[in-house]
């Protein structure tokens, strides 16, 4: 008994001598921690949540900040659609606080409805694949770094976070495969379309940046943008923002979904919690995307220090820049119609990747004029 | 394009025979044996209305489109038959209730044409104020539609809350918001007083000014343009062939408008022009609208600023308080008779022609049968033609661009 007493507690305090090395430091919360770090076994879990590699995939930016910029993204995008058109947009559902918790009702709402299988619906796929497509979500959120905190730490983060992303609309397609009806099925063919048309320019404009920079680690960018990165190269920026709007199916690119339609497309025979799911899809992607941006154009976590905060500060930073950045791009959905599918494809295939092109001989010439 | 035709043995669902669709099985098993692809879309969709499309595509392009219509069909013309002249009035403007002028007056028309009442100058004036009114009510609701089937929500939105500034008018005047059921045979319910008449012009001002907004953010807007320049076009030659009317048909450079033709009410009185397209797509469908609500916005101007003093019944009608029926409603209606005969008017409804005949035995206190045809039946030919040969997407451009209305169309 006693031999296997001291091996737990010597593993134990391996465990916790790895996660201790990597700990994000808060000073404002260190009274705490340290209290809390003297308790066997509560230290462990302390030092687990604090592990800056489960901090930035678990709390910020990853879920827990996920989810409260989804929720807060649809409220405001609600809000400012509904200024523009002259309404008031959400208000009962708590109306103290003008109904900024309508989103988490509505979601509650879904929890509480059938989820509906068809009788024509591939079972299987049709209820897994809107669970794992979280995978290709979460996991880029482990690529890229927020200053403070990071997931895994190499030089090839972003191509690496940009792969996973790509893999999103493998598993739209898949849902309107698995879901077998028509409009599931014009809508995953629409949503391949769009897939090969954005792709292409989305890459062109993220490597013309790696090229400005000459280096793809994210720590060398931020540290590198003295001057923002959309004002070095704005065509590069230009060519990035429509490939979001096209990626995440803002409005005037709302065509694999488009309800008058197709009636959302791959999405249209979910219900119930599993719609709720596909839904977020596309925001949980405007999420990652704003926070490529911002680190990429927007000078990332660079900002003044807060001493109180620590390590904390730049993950904050960068976690308002990208709520800033989603928050310019939800204003497009009251301002435009919806393209169609030709014209998007002719827009993305001919302006779009010629800006990309212009966009990677621009940080040609910067990058060899300031090597000289 | 090479086209392979797959020898597999295909089974349509079974779904199509229980649907009652109004399409044969062999369309259904020719389709699937082919390269293409049949979509039904509606009644249940965010882009059909109150009816079925079913849509044989090649590809991305639309190879027919078979309407199945009827699914707010009332019997109209069937319940008119039992019921009196005048309570035939509120059932004669469910088709459009947003348009109830225009489809009041063709009917009270009709019974007027049959018994010969002449009308007070001051009802001809408000009778054409509210039918203009209509007008704009009808082209802004459109719009509102043809905005949201783009995807446009703010192009929804706007001329939704615009339209309240033609429903509050129609509050003052008649009492309601829609279904007014205000003009009656022989004039008007009840007169409208100087303080309403100048509330009209102040609102009309706001509106105008409002819809110069409107057209900033989706009249003009290079999405709009995209989606519609250039689709779904119906040429001069075409529109006439497939019997298209109203504003769809001057969209495609044909000048008929029953107000010019057949001038009816105040028309003669005032200065308006035609407004004539020239392209026949979808854009100028929808410009011609726009331009008719700035020309509706004059006329009613004018109709305000030129309204004679006077009487709003007729003496035909009425011998007391000739400017308010209320009261002497039983009185004056219940024992109307029609002389034998068939009476027939012609209207300019918002979307189109509207037509009425009323055939009367002579005898009876309901009409023997009323035919009413609307411009949105009239038009749905044109309408399915103008999809052939575009895209999948297009549909909804085009239904939009027509304001079809399948209320209106069912009766």
């Amino acid at each position: 008994m006693a031999d296997t007493a001291s091996l737990v507690s010597i593993l134990l305090d391996r465990i916790l001598s790895i996660f201790v090395d990597e700990m994000i430091n808060i000073p404002l919360i260190n009274p705490i921690v340290e209290r809390l770090m003297e308790i066997p076994f509560v230290n462990v879990i302390v030092a687990f949540i604090l592990w800056k590699p489960i901090f930035h995939v678990l709390i910020l930016p990853g879920l827990l900040g996920m989810t409260l910029a989804l929720l807060f993204i649809i409220y405001f995008e609600r809000k400012i659609t509904a200024r523009v058109q002259w309404r008031v947009g959400p208000k009962e559902v708590s109306r103290r606080t003008g109904g900024v918790i309508q989103a988490l009702a509505d979601g509650m709402r879904y929890l509480f409805q059938e989820v509906i299988v068809h009788r024509d619906a591939n079972a299987f796929y049709f209820l897994q694949f809107p669970l794992i497509s979280f995978l290709p979500v979460l996991l880029p959120l482990m690529f890229i770094p927020a200053g403070g905190t990071y997931g895994i730490k190499t030089i090839y983060t972003i191509p690496a976070a940009l792969a996973l992303i790509s893999l999103i609309p493998v598993f739209i397609v898949a849902m309107g495969w698995a879901s077998n009806s028509k409009f599931a099925y014009i809508g995953s063919v629409r949503e391949a379309f769009m897939y090969f048309a954005y792709e292409i320019p989305f890459l062109l404009a993220v490597v013309a940046m790696i090229v400005l920079y000459q280096t793809p680690d994210p720590f060398e960018i931020v540290a590198k943008q003295w001057i923002l990165g959309a004002v070095m190269n704005p065509i590069a920026f230009l060519a990035f923002f429509i490939t979001v709007l096209i990626a995440t199916s803002r409005l005037p690119f709302d065509i694999p979904e488009a309800d008058q339609e197709v009636a959302f497309g791959p999405y249209v025979e979910y219900s119930g919690i599993i719609f709720g799911l596909v839904m977020m899809l596309p925001y949980e992607k405007l999420y990652l995307l704003s926070m490529l941006s911002v680190i990429l154009f927007f000078g990332g976590w660079n900002g003044p220090e807060i001493a109180i905060l620590g390590d904390l500060a730049p993950v904050i930073y960068l976690y308002i820049k990208t709520i800033l950045f989603m928050c310019v791009v939800s204003l497009a959905r009251s301002i435009y119609a919806r393209y169609r599918l030709d014209q998007s494809l002719r827009l993305g295939w001919g302006v779009v990747l010629s800006l990309s092109m212009i966009a990677l001989f621009i940080s040609a010439g910067w990058a060899a004029w300031l090597r000289l | 394009m090479k086209t392979y035709t797959l020898d597999v043995p295909v089974t349509p669902p079974k779904e199509y025979e229980s649907y009652f669709v109004p399409v044969p099985k062999e369309f259904l098993e020719d389709a699937y044996r082919s390269d293409d692809f049949v979509v039904f879309t509606g009644p249940q969709h965010g882009g059909s209305g109150h009816m079925r499309l079913i849509i044989r595509v090649k590809g991305d392009f639309i190879v027919e489109v078979i309407p199945d219509p009827g699914y707010v069909h009332r019997s109209m013309e069937k319940i008119a038959e039992n019921r009196l002249y005048i309570q035939n009035i509120p059932l004669f403007e469910r088709p459009s209730i947003i348009d109830f002028g225009n489809y009041n007056l063709g009917y009270v028309r009709a019974i007027e044409d049959a018994l010969d009442i002449d009308v007070p100058e001051r009802a001809r004036y408000i009778r054409t104020i509210l039918a203009e009114l209509g007008r704009i009510g009808t082209h802004l609701y459109d719009a509102g539609i043809l905005a949201v089937f783009l995807g446009h929500t703010t192009g929804f939105m706007w001329p939704f809350a615009l339209r309240e500034y033609i429903v509050e008018i129609f509050t003052r005047i008649t009492g309601t918001r829609i279904t007014g059921s205000f003009i009656v045979p022989g004039g008007v319910r009840r007169d409208v007083d100087a303080k309403t008449l100048d509330m009209i012009k102040r609102m009309l001002d706001a509106l105008e000014f409002r819809i110069k907004k409107f057209e900033r953010v989706f009249i003009k807007n290079p999405t709009t343009i995209a989606r519609l320049h250039e689709v779904g076009v119906l040429t001069k030659e075409e529109a006439v062939k497939y019997g298209v009317v109203g504003p769809f048909l001057r969209a495609s450079g044909v000048e008929y408008d029953v107000r010019k033709v057949e001038p009816y009410e105040a028309y003669e009185d005032i200065d308006w022009d035609m407004v004539i397209g020239e392209d026949g797509d979808g854009y100028t469908r929808f410009l011609v609208r726009v331009e008719e609500v700035g020309q509706s916005i004059n006329m009613i101007r004018q109709l305000i600023e030129y309204l004679p003093e006077g009487e709003v019944l007729s003496s035909d009608i009425i011998a007391f308080n000739k400017n308010d029926i209320r009261g002497s409603f039983f009185e004056a209606y219940a024992d109307m008779v029609l002389p034998e005969g068939e009476y027939t008017t012609l209207t300019e409804a918002a979307r189109g022609t509207l037509l009425y005949s009323i055939i009367s035995d002579g005898e009876s206190t309901v009409p023997y049968r009323v035919r009413i045809v609307t411009p949105g039946w009239v038009y749905l030919k044109g309408f399915m033609e103008a999809c052939k040969g575009h895209r999948l997407a297009d549909l909804q451009a085009i239904y939009g661009s027509f304001g079809y209305f399948p209320p209106e169309a069912d009766r």
